[in-house]
């Protein structure tokens, strides 16, 4: 589904990731832990087309598409979808409005017709509903106020509403509370299927409890330094990245 | 004449003497007087140039050699385009203005309503004392406000019994049409609201003629205690226009003043408002959004006046520039000595859509009170880079994305509209407007 190639990423002329490779395959999920710094933000970032980060070399594939000539609306139109590391603030938008332009946005990238009003209101009910979202937040301007928390639950009701066929979740976890990780988890999970795939990026093993990968990788200094399945993050949890030679000082 | 900060107005007069007698109301003796009056005072310093410090970035000097020309339209318009240019699901009374006359065929004047909204024409004519009164006053106002009434054409004017409360809002439309050879248009109107009265009016300012045209549309306006007054104002001129709308606000006692205004339209526009707060607790808030590109500019300078104690004051200003588009922000507050206790705010955001484009802003201050509550801000941004990324990572696309942002920037200032068709006509104008771009 996704095949990352030799991938080489420069912000601010600066070199981030430095051939990096990775494939993942429809209803896989994996996992990527790493230091701060390693470079797995800006990862997610080239994967979802962010500008400003340039590929210099190196090529992304998706569904036996290069997307790297797509525009960030693009991507999400091919089913692509990121959870951010800190979501962003939207004065003056409300949540409401901000996912009906996204869902008929991406409907219309498909060619297919705007969502009828009633029905886009019964689906982000129910979705808010499994998430356990006050349905007040809705109608509040995109993120404004919201605390760290709400706003990764806020994340994984956009992804439960544009219901991407490839997710980047970049440190979901980061930032809830016990039940919240446990209502986020369930959220993950329901998006498993045999035609989807997962990437999630994370520090914790608690998160892993929840939703176990089928691979766990680390990245390190821009690149994959090592992969293995869902014990490799038991073991990092209790040795840390010394025991791969990293130190994490210095990402 | 000899300042040299002011541009040669001679032209204006030659003007003047050479339309006087087929001006509105030209057969009456003391209007004549009072318009060569007015004319003299404007003579006295003529168009302010640049480097007046309130016209520092509007320049007027496209007037200084245009010779001007003044006649009554007599093309017929449709009904159904001055449909268009109504707001939809409103019933009250509606004046329209075609080339700065007062249109009878379109005008259409409610029953309730006939008392106390006529043409100003009309009042001269049938109520000339009134119409005295009215006149009485303008030796403190600007030159060009002087220029206007030498030279109206026509105008509206509202007054309000004590008490009273008109059930709906009235409209004026102000069009220009394609056919006119005028390309000055001038209208003066008054409004006084008695005591206890209230009035709400939405202003719609079109033109469609591609030639040059200077519009002035000048209102001199009394609030008395407890009188309540809301105006909407949309000027969507055509890319040639000069328009130029000044506006004077006595406000007394507990009186509430709310003016709401989109500049989208015009090559360059300039809306000046000058509350002066004569009454203890009188309230007054100001909003507008001004949307410039191609080479148009709007300037919105405003004068808010703290006489008295215990005054409220609110302006919230909104500029979108886009490539190739200017505008300014001038606010200047003047809180007098004795006026403690004042609540004066004022804020300006621009957002700067393209390198080319210019905003300017410049609040200024001038408080002579000891206690009292001022704050002002301004500021000049580019769009949110990340939120911009946000939108696109969710499916949409540049154009909808930048859409959405600046609408949501300038639509803050429309939000606590209570009028739903005229919020939704701000909102559909600023739209339309951001669909122009690229
Ligand atoms: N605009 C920029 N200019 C220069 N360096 C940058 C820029 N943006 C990011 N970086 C650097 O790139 C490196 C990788 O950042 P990235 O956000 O991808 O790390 P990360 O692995 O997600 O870290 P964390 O676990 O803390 O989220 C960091 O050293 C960061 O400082
Ligand atoms: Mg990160």
């Amino acid at each position: 589904m996704l095949e990352i190639k030799n991938l080489h990423v420069e912000v601010d002329g600066q070199k981030i990731l430095k051939g990096l490779n990775l494939k993942i395959n429809a209803g896989e999920v994996h996992a990527i832990m790493g230091p701060n710094g390693a470079g797995k933000s800006t990862l997610s970032y080239a994967i979802c087309g962010k500008e400003g980060y340039e590929i210099t070399e190196g090529s992304i594939f998706f569904k036996g598409k290069n997307i790297l000539e797509l525009e960030a609306n693009e991507r999400a139109g091919e089913g692509i979808f990121l959870g951010f590391q800190y979501p962003v603030e939207i004065p003056g938008v409300s949540n409401m409005n901000f996912l009906k332009a996204a869902i008929n946005s991406i409907r219309k990238y498909r060619g297919e017709d705007e969502m009828a009003a009633v029905d886009f209101l019964k689906l982000i009910r129910a979705k808010a509903a499994e998430l356990e979202m006050d349905p007040e937040m809705l109608k509040r301007a995109v993120n404004v106020g919201f605390s760290g928390g709400e706003k990764k639950r806020n994340e994984m009701v956009q992804m439960a509403m544009l219901d991407p066929i490839f997710s980047v979740l970049d440190e979901t976890d980061s930032g809830l509370d016990i039940d919240a990780l446990r209502i986020v988890a369930d959220g993950i999970n329901k998006m498993r299927s045999p035609e989807k795939a997962i990437l999630v990026i994370t520090h914790y093993q608690r998160l892993l409890d929840y939703v176990v990968p089928d691979f766990v990788h680390v990245l390190s200094n821009g690149k994959i330094v090592k992969s293995g399945d869902k014990e490799l993050a038991h073991q990092l949890e209790k040795e840390g990245y010394a025991v791969l030679g990293i130190d994490e000082n210095a990402a | 004449m000899s300042n040299k900060n002011y541009f040669s107005s001679e032209h204006l007069a030659s003007h003047f003497e050479a339309i006087k007698p087929q001006l509105p109301g030209g057969d009456v003796k003391w209007l004549e007087t009072f318009r060569e009056n007015c004319m003299e005072r404007f003579l006295e310093t003529g168009i302010p140039g640049p480097r007046v410090e309130e016209w520092k970035y509007t320049n007027l000097g496209l007037l200084k050699d245009k010779s001007f020309e003044v006649s009554e339209n007599q093309t017929d318009i449709d009904q159904s385009f001055i449909d268009t240019l109504s707001i939809p699901g409103l019933k009250g009374s509606k004046v329209v203005f075609i080339d700065g006359y007062l249109s009878k065929t379109y005008t259409s004047i409610k029953k309730e309503d006939e008392i106390i909204l006529s043409s100003l024409t009309d009042l001269v004519k049938n109520n000339p004392d009134r119409a005295k009164a009215l006149f009485n006053n303008h030796n403190s106002a600007s030159s060009l406000f002087n220029l206007n009434l030498a030279l109206m054409t026509g105008g509206y004017v509202l007054l309000i019994d004590e008490n009273k409360k008109l059930a709906e809002p009235i409209q004026i439309i102000h069009f220009a049409s394609q056919a006119t050879k005028s390309n000055a248009l001038r209208t003066q109107n008054f409004i006084e609201i008695s005591s206890g009265g209230g009035a709400q009016i939405i202003e719609n300012f079109v033109s469609l003629n591609k030639d040059f045209k200077w519009r002035q549309n000048n209102t001199q306006i009394t609030l008395a205690k407890n009188a309540s007054l809301e105006i909407y104002q949309f000027q969507n001129e055509s890319s040639e226009t000069l328009h130029m709308a000044e506006t004077y606000i006595d406000v007394e006692d507990e009186a509430d003043f709310k003016h709401f205004s989109l500049n989208i339209g015009a090559r360059i526009s300039r809306t000046e408002l000058k509350p002066t707060l004569i009454g203890k607790h009188a309230n007054i808030e100001l909003r507008g959004a001004f949307l410039a590109r191609n080479g148009s500019s709007h300037d919105v300078f405003t004068h808010m006046k703290h006489m008295v104690p215990e005054g409220t004051s609110d302006q919230v200003y909104r500029g979108v520039l886009d490539k190739g588009g200017k505008s300014a922000f001038q606010g200047r507050v003047y809180v007098a000595k004795d006026a403690q206790l004042t609540n004066a705010e004022q804020s300006n955001k621009n957002l700067i859509l393209d390198r080319s484009a210019e905003a300017n802003s410049k609040p200024e201050l001038l408080i002579y009170a000891d206690d009292v509550k001022c704050a002002h801000g301004a500021t000049v941004g580019e769009l949110d880079q990340e939120a911009l990324f946000y939108l696109k990572s969710r499916g949409l696309d540049h154009k909808a994305a930048k859409a959405l942002l600046v609408e949501a920037f300038v639509s803050e200032v429309f939000d606590d509209i209570k009028i739903e068709p005229v919020r939704q006509k701000y909102l559909t104008l600023a739209r339309d407007w951001l669909e122009q771009g690229e």
